[in-house]
Protein backbone atom coordinates (compact mmCIF):
# COMPACT_ATOMS: atom_id res chain seq x y z
CA UNK A 1 0.00 0.00 0.00
CA UNK A 2 2.63 2.50 1.01
CA UNK A 3 4.54 1.94 -2.24
CA UNK A 4 1.55 3.27 -4.23
CA UNK A 5 1.42 6.23 -1.88
CA UNK A 6 5.09 7.04 -2.41
CA UNK A 7 4.71 6.74 -6.19
CA UNK A 8 1.76 9.13 -6.09
CA UNK A 9 3.79 11.57 -3.97
CA UNK A 10 6.64 11.45 -6.49
CA UNK A 11 4.18 12.11 -9.34
CA UNK A 12 2.84 15.10 -7.41
CA UNK A 13 6.33 16.47 -6.85
CA UNK A 14 7.03 16.02 -10.57
CA UNK A 15 3.95 18.06 -11.42
CA UNK A 16 5.17 20.79 -9.09
CA UNK A 17 8.56 20.83 -10.83
CA UNK A 18 6.86 21.06 -14.24
CA UNK A 19 4.62 23.86 -12.95
CA UNK A 20 7.61 25.81 -11.69
CA UNK A 21 9.36 25.30 -15.02
CA UNK A 22 6.22 26.50 -16.81
CA UNK A 23 6.11 29.64 -14.69
CA UNK A 24 9.60 30.51 -15.92
CA UNK A 25 9.35 29.34 -19.52
CA UNK A 26 5.79 30.21 -20.63
CA UNK A 27 5.39 33.43 -22.63
CA UNK A 28 2.32 35.18 -21.15
CA UNK A 29 -0.08 35.34 -18.22
CA UNK A 30 -2.57 32.79 -19.50
CA UNK A 31 -0.03 30.11 -20.31
CA UNK A 32 1.71 30.64 -16.99
CA UNK A 33 -1.61 30.47 -15.19
CA UNK A 34 -2.37 27.20 -16.92
CA UNK A 35 0.99 25.72 -15.92
CA UNK A 36 0.69 26.88 -12.32
CA UNK A 37 -2.90 25.66 -11.99
CA UNK A 38 -2.00 22.25 -13.36
CA UNK A 39 0.77 22.04 -10.78
CA UNK A 40 -1.36 23.10 -7.84
CA UNK A 41 -4.43 21.06 -8.80
CA UNK A 42 -3.03 17.78 -10.09
CA UNK A 43 0.21 17.98 -8.11
CA UNK A 44 -1.56 18.58 -4.84
CA UNK A 45 -4.13 15.91 -5.71
CA UNK A 46 -1.61 13.15 -6.11
CA UNK A 47 0.65 14.42 -3.32
CA UNK A 48 -2.16 14.59 -0.77
CA UNK A 49 -3.77 11.35 -1.91
CA UNK A 50 -0.37 9.67 -1.74
CA UNK A 51 0.02 10.82 1.86
CA UNK A 52 -3.48 9.48 2.58
CA UNK A 53 -2.69 6.08 1.06
CA UNK A 54 0.68 5.80 2.78
CA UNK A 55 -0.90 6.71 6.13
CA UNK A 56 -4.45 5.23 6.05
CA UNK A 57 -5.36 7.04 9.29
CA UNK A 58 -5.42 10.33 7.40
CA UNK A 59 -7.25 9.04 4.32
CA UNK A 60 -10.59 10.74 5.03
CA UNK A 61 -8.91 14.03 5.83
CA UNK A 62 -6.88 13.94 2.63
CA UNK A 63 -10.03 13.11 0.64
CA UNK A 64 -11.69 16.20 2.13
CA UNK A 65 -8.67 18.32 1.15
CA UNK A 66 -8.89 16.97 -2.41
CA UNK A 67 -12.59 17.84 -2.62
CA UNK A 68 -11.91 21.34 -1.33
CA UNK A 69 -9.12 21.83 -3.87
CA UNK A 70 -11.33 20.54 -6.70
CA UNK A 71 -13.80 23.31 -5.98
CA UNK A 72 -11.48 26.22 -5.19
CA UNK A 73 -8.41 25.92 -7.37
CA UNK A 74 -9.95 25.98 -10.90
CA UNK A 75 -12.35 28.72 -9.81
CA UNK A 76 -9.50 30.87 -8.56
CA UNK A 77 -7.43 30.50 -11.70
CA UNK A 78 -10.41 31.12 -13.99
CA UNK A 79 -11.21 34.32 -12.10
CA UNK A 80 -7.57 35.41 -12.41
CA UNK A 81 -7.61 34.71 -16.16
CA UNK A 82 -10.85 36.60 -16.71
CA UNK A 83 -9.63 39.53 -14.63
CA UNK A 84 -6.42 39.79 -16.61
CA UNK A 85 -8.40 39.60 -19.90
CA UNK A 86 -10.73 42.37 -18.82
CA UNK A 87 -7.79 44.43 -17.60
CA UNK A 88 -6.39 44.19 -21.11
CA UNK A 89 -3.50 41.74 -20.99
CA UNK A 90 -2.82 40.66 -24.58
CA UNK A 91 -2.42 36.92 -25.22
CA UNK A 92 0.83 35.80 -26.82
CA UNK A 93 0.69 35.14 -30.60
CA UNK A 94 -3.08 35.40 -30.85
CA UNK A 95 -4.37 33.82 -34.06
CA UNK A 96 -8.13 34.07 -33.53
CA UNK A 97 -10.07 35.81 -30.79
CA UNK A 98 -13.65 34.72 -30.20
CA UNK A 99 -13.90 36.10 -26.68
CA UNK A 100 -13.89 39.75 -27.74
CA UNK A 101 -16.84 39.19 -30.05
CA UNK A 102 -18.66 37.41 -27.22
CA UNK A 103 -18.18 40.29 -24.81
CA UNK A 104 -19.15 42.90 -27.42
CA UNK A 105 -22.23 41.09 -28.70
CA UNK A 106 -23.67 40.71 -25.22
CA UNK A 107 -22.87 44.29 -24.33
CA UNK A 108 -21.38 45.72 -21.18
CA UNK A 109 -24.36 45.01 -18.95
CA UNK A 110 -24.30 41.24 -18.67
CA UNK A 111 -21.31 39.44 -20.10
CA UNK A 112 -21.92 35.99 -18.79
CA UNK A 113 -25.20 35.46 -17.05
CA UNK B 1 24.87 75.20 25.80
CA UNK B 2 23.47 74.27 29.19
CA UNK B 3 20.89 71.99 27.64
CA UNK B 4 23.54 70.11 25.75
CA UNK B 5 25.63 69.60 28.86
CA UNK B 6 22.62 68.26 30.73
CA UNK B 7 21.74 65.98 27.83
CA UNK B 8 25.28 64.66 27.68
CA UNK B 9 25.27 64.10 31.44
CA UNK B 10 21.97 62.23 31.24
CA UNK B 11 23.28 60.02 28.46
CA UNK B 12 26.41 59.31 30.49
CA UNK B 13 24.41 58.40 33.60
CA UNK B 14 22.08 56.20 31.57
CA UNK B 15 25.02 54.47 29.89
CA UNK B 16 26.65 53.83 33.27
CA UNK B 17 23.36 52.50 34.63
CA UNK B 18 22.86 50.15 31.68
CA UNK B 19 26.48 49.05 31.77
CA UNK B 20 26.41 48.50 35.50
CA UNK B 21 23.31 46.36 35.34
CA UNK B 22 23.71 44.45 32.08
CA UNK B 23 27.45 43.80 31.95
CA UNK B 24 28.30 43.07 35.54
CA UNK B 25 27.91 39.65 37.08
CA UNK B 26 27.35 40.50 40.72
CA UNK B 27 24.76 38.79 42.86
CA UNK B 28 22.62 41.72 43.84
CA UNK B 29 22.34 43.26 40.37
CA UNK B 30 19.12 43.73 38.40
CA UNK B 31 19.95 41.25 35.63
CA UNK B 32 21.88 38.01 35.80
CA UNK B 33 24.72 37.45 33.35
CA UNK B 34 23.67 36.94 29.74
CA UNK B 35 23.18 33.26 28.90
CA UNK B 36 23.47 32.04 32.45
CA UNK B 37 19.75 31.74 33.14
CA UNK B 38 17.73 28.80 31.87
CA UNK B 39 14.56 30.67 30.88
CA UNK B 40 12.75 27.49 29.83
CA UNK B 41 12.76 26.43 33.47
CA UNK B 42 11.42 29.76 34.59
CA UNK B 43 8.53 30.69 32.30
CA UNK B 44 7.59 28.23 29.59
CA UNK B 45 7.73 25.19 31.85
CA UNK B 46 5.17 26.74 34.11
CA UNK B 47 2.89 27.57 31.19
CA UNK B 48 3.27 24.07 29.71
CA UNK B 49 2.50 22.44 33.03
CA UNK B 50 -0.55 24.70 33.48
CA UNK B 51 0.69 26.13 36.71
CA UNK B 52 2.06 29.58 37.28
CA UNK B 53 2.17 29.26 41.07
CA UNK B 54 4.88 26.57 41.39
CA UNK B 55 4.36 22.82 41.87
CA UNK B 56 5.31 21.71 38.36
CA UNK B 57 3.73 18.37 37.47
CA UNK B 58 3.55 16.44 34.20
CA UNK B 59 0.33 17.01 32.19
CA UNK B 60 -1.01 14.02 30.21
CA UNK B 61 -3.49 14.43 27.34
CA UNK B 62 -7.01 13.13 28.15
CA UNK B 63 -5.93 12.07 31.65
CA UNK B 64 -4.93 15.03 33.77
CA UNK B 65 -7.85 16.49 35.68
CA UNK B 66 -8.27 19.95 37.11
CA UNK B 67 -5.05 21.46 35.86
CA UNK B 68 -4.83 25.20 36.42
CA UNK B 69 -6.04 26.27 32.95
CA UNK B 70 -7.09 22.86 31.57
CA UNK B 71 -6.60 23.88 27.94
CA UNK B 72 -4.73 21.45 25.70
CA UNK B 73 -3.59 24.25 23.37
CA UNK B 74 -0.81 26.05 25.17
CA UNK B 75 -1.09 29.25 23.14
CA UNK B 76 -4.78 29.59 23.95
CA UNK B 77 -4.16 28.95 27.60
CA UNK B 78 -1.64 31.81 27.65
CA UNK B 79 -3.67 34.19 25.48
CA UNK B 80 -7.08 33.71 27.10
CA UNK B 81 -6.28 32.41 30.55
CA UNK B 82 -3.11 34.11 31.75
CA UNK B 83 -3.28 37.18 29.51
CA UNK B 84 -6.98 37.66 28.94
CA UNK B 85 -6.83 41.37 29.62
CA UNK B 86 -4.39 41.74 26.72
CA UNK B 87 -6.86 39.89 24.44
CA UNK B 88 -9.58 42.31 25.56
CA UNK B 89 -7.26 45.13 24.49
CA UNK B 90 -6.70 43.50 21.09
CA UNK B 91 -10.45 43.17 20.56
CA UNK B 92 -10.79 46.85 21.47
CA UNK B 93 -8.09 47.82 18.96
CA UNK B 94 -9.95 45.95 16.23
CA UNK B 95 -13.20 47.60 17.28
CA UNK B 96 -11.65 51.08 17.11
CA UNK B 97 -10.20 50.43 13.65
CA UNK B 98 -13.57 49.12 12.40
CA UNK B 99 -15.21 52.20 13.89
CA UNK B 100 -12.77 54.47 12.05
CA UNK B 101 -13.42 52.74 8.73
CA UNK B 102 -17.17 52.92 9.38
CA UNK B 103 -16.98 56.64 10.10
CA UNK B 104 -14.93 57.43 7.00
CA UNK B 105 -16.20 55.03 4.35
CA UNK B 106 -19.70 53.81 5.20
CA UNK B 107 -22.44 54.50 2.68
CA UNK B 108 -26.04 53.63 2.06
CA UNK B 109 -25.97 51.70 -1.20
CA UNK B 110 -23.90 48.79 -2.41
CA UNK B 111 -20.94 49.63 -4.66
CA UNK B 112 -21.36 48.21 -8.19
CA UNK B 113 -18.38 46.68 -9.97
CA UNK B 114 -17.33 47.97 -13.38
CA UNK B 115 -17.56 44.48 -14.86
CA UNK B 116 -20.22 41.98 -13.80
CA UNK B 117 -19.03 39.27 -11.40
CA UNK B 118 -17.72 36.04 -12.83
CA UNK B 119 -20.35 33.31 -13.17
CA UNK B 120 -17.88 30.54 -12.31
CA UNK B 121 -16.90 32.39 -9.16
CA UNK B 122 -20.57 32.77 -8.22
CA UNK B 123 -21.25 29.05 -8.61
CA UNK B 124 -18.05 28.13 -6.75
CA UNK B 125 -18.81 30.47 -3.87
CA UNK B 126 -22.26 28.94 -3.43
CA UNK B 127 -20.63 25.56 -2.81
CA UNK B 128 -17.64 26.69 -0.82
CA UNK B 129 -19.01 29.40 1.49
CA UNK B 130 -20.85 26.98 3.76
CA UNK B 131 -17.72 24.89 4.24
CA UNK B 132 -15.71 27.99 5.06
CA UNK B 133 -18.29 29.20 7.60
CA UNK B 134 -18.43 25.80 9.31
CA UNK B 135 -14.63 25.63 9.43
CA UNK B 136 -14.49 29.09 10.99
CA UNK B 137 -17.00 28.15 13.68
CA UNK B 138 -15.16 24.88 14.32
CA UNK B 139 -11.88 26.71 14.72
CA UNK B 140 -13.12 29.07 17.38
CA UNK B 141 -15.15 26.44 19.27
CA UNK B 142 -12.16 24.09 19.39
CA UNK B 143 -9.69 26.89 20.13
CA UNK B 144 -8.69 25.36 23.46
CA UNK B 145 -7.93 21.95 21.89
CA UNK B 146 -6.39 22.53 18.46
CA UNK B 147 -4.39 25.37 16.89
CA UNK B 148 -6.59 28.34 16.16
CA UNK B 149 -8.98 30.38 18.21
CA UNK B 150 -11.22 33.40 18.10
CA UNK B 151 -9.23 35.63 15.78
CA UNK B 152 -8.49 33.05 13.02
CA UNK B 153 -12.03 31.67 13.19
CA UNK B 154 -13.54 35.14 13.00
CA UNK B 155 -11.37 36.11 10.04
CA UNK B 156 -12.42 32.90 8.29
CA UNK B 157 -16.10 33.82 8.69
CA UNK B 158 -15.31 37.29 7.35
CA UNK B 159 -13.54 35.72 4.35
CA UNK B 160 -16.74 33.82 3.51
CA UNK B 161 -18.64 37.12 3.65
CA UNK B 162 -16.00 38.72 1.41
CA UNK B 163 -16.45 35.89 -1.11
CA UNK B 164 -20.20 36.57 -1.15
CA UNK B 165 -19.51 40.26 -1.69
CA UNK B 166 -17.15 39.83 -4.64
CA UNK B 167 -19.21 37.12 -6.31
CA UNK B 168 -22.52 38.99 -6.26
CA UNK B 169 -23.23 42.62 -7.13
CA UNK B 170 -26.52 42.71 -5.24
CA UNK B 171 -25.38 40.99 -2.06
CA UNK B 172 -25.46 43.04 1.11
CA UNK B 173 -25.15 41.77 4.67
CA UNK B 174 -27.58 42.74 7.38
CA UNK B 175 -25.28 45.34 8.89
CA UNK B 176 -27.58 46.04 11.83
CA UNK B 177 -27.76 42.43 12.99
CA UNK B 178 -24.00 42.09 12.66
CA UNK B 179 -23.57 45.24 14.77
CA UNK B 180 -25.95 43.79 17.36
CA UNK B 181 -24.00 40.50 17.43
CA UNK B 182 -20.73 42.36 17.76
CA UNK B 183 -21.94 44.51 20.65
CA UNK B 184 -23.53 41.56 22.45
CA UNK B 185 -20.42 39.40 22.14
CA UNK B 186 -18.16 42.22 23.32
CA UNK B 187 -20.30 43.05 26.33
CA UNK B 188 -20.67 39.35 27.23
CA UNK B 189 -16.88 39.12 27.29
CA UNK B 190 -16.78 41.99 29.77
CA UNK B 191 -19.64 40.44 31.79
CA UNK B 192 -17.71 37.17 32.08
CA UNK B 193 -14.69 39.17 33.22
CA UNK B 194 -16.79 40.85 35.91
CA UNK B 195 -18.26 37.46 36.92
CA UNK B 196 -14.68 36.29 37.43
CA UNK B 197 -14.11 39.38 39.57
CA UNK B 198 -17.02 38.46 41.84
CA UNK B 199 -16.34 34.70 41.94
CA UNK B 200 -12.56 34.51 42.14
CA UNK B 201 -11.42 37.96 43.08
CA UNK B 202 -9.66 38.83 39.81
CA UNK B 203 -10.97 40.42 36.61
CA UNK B 204 -11.37 37.69 33.92
CA UNK B 205 -10.62 34.96 36.51
CA UNK B 206 -11.14 31.38 35.24
CA UNK B 207 -13.93 30.50 37.66
CA UNK B 208 -15.51 27.50 35.90
CA UNK B 209 -14.30 23.90 36.54
CA UNK B 210 -11.42 23.12 34.18
CA UNK B 211 -12.18 19.42 33.60
CA UNK B 212 -9.97 16.87 31.83
CA UNK B 213 -7.27 18.23 29.52
CA UNK B 214 -8.19 17.52 25.87
CA UNK B 215 -11.97 17.20 26.09
CA UNK B 216 -14.41 19.61 24.46
CA UNK B 217 -15.96 20.71 27.75
CA UNK B 218 -12.77 21.65 29.51
CA UNK B 219 -10.59 24.67 30.20
CA UNK B 220 -13.36 26.48 32.08
CA UNK B 221 -13.93 29.96 30.74
CA UNK B 222 -11.50 29.70 27.78
CA UNK B 223 -13.85 28.22 25.08
CA UNK B 224 -16.69 30.55 26.12
CA UNK B 225 -14.45 33.59 25.81
CA UNK B 226 -13.16 32.35 22.47
CA UNK B 227 -16.70 31.91 21.14
CA UNK B 228 -17.40 35.53 22.05
CA UNK B 229 -14.12 36.71 20.53
CA UNK B 230 -14.77 34.69 17.35
CA UNK B 231 -18.29 36.07 16.92
CA UNK B 232 -17.10 39.60 17.62
CA UNK B 233 -14.14 39.46 15.26
CA UNK B 234 -16.19 37.79 12.52
CA UNK B 235 -19.02 40.30 12.62
CA UNK B 236 -16.60 43.20 12.96
CA UNK B 237 -14.55 42.21 9.93
CA UNK B 238 -17.73 41.52 7.93
CA UNK B 239 -18.93 45.02 8.74
CA UNK B 240 -15.53 46.35 7.71
CA UNK B 241 -15.88 44.60 4.32
CA UNK B 242 -19.40 45.92 3.83
CA UNK B 243 -18.17 49.43 4.68
CA UNK B 244 -15.39 49.17 2.13
CA UNK B 245 -17.79 47.98 -0.59
CA UNK B 246 -20.52 50.57 -0.06
CA UNK B 247 -20.93 54.06 -1.48
CA UNK B 248 -22.90 57.22 -0.87
CA UNK B 249 -25.55 58.59 -3.15
CA UNK B 250 -28.84 57.68 -4.80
Amino acid sequence: MSAIGYILMIIGALFYVLGGLGLVRMPDVYNRLQAATKATTLGTFSLVLGVGIAQPVWFVKTLLIVVFLTITNPVGSSVLAKASYIYGVKPFKLSKNELDKLYKSRGDENADN
Amino acid sequence: MMKRVIAALLILVLALFIYGNLYSTGEGKLFPKFGNVNLSERVSNKFINKNANGENGVVTYKETKDAESGSANMVTSIVVNYRSFDTLGEVTVLFVSALGVGLLLSGKSRMKFKTPPNFILKAGVRIIAGIILITGVYIFIHGHLTPGGGFPGGSMIASAVLLFYISDDEFRTKVKSFKFLEGTAGSLYLIFGLLGLTMGGYFLYNFLPTGVVGELFSAGIVPIIYIFVGLKVGSELSNLISDFLSEEGK
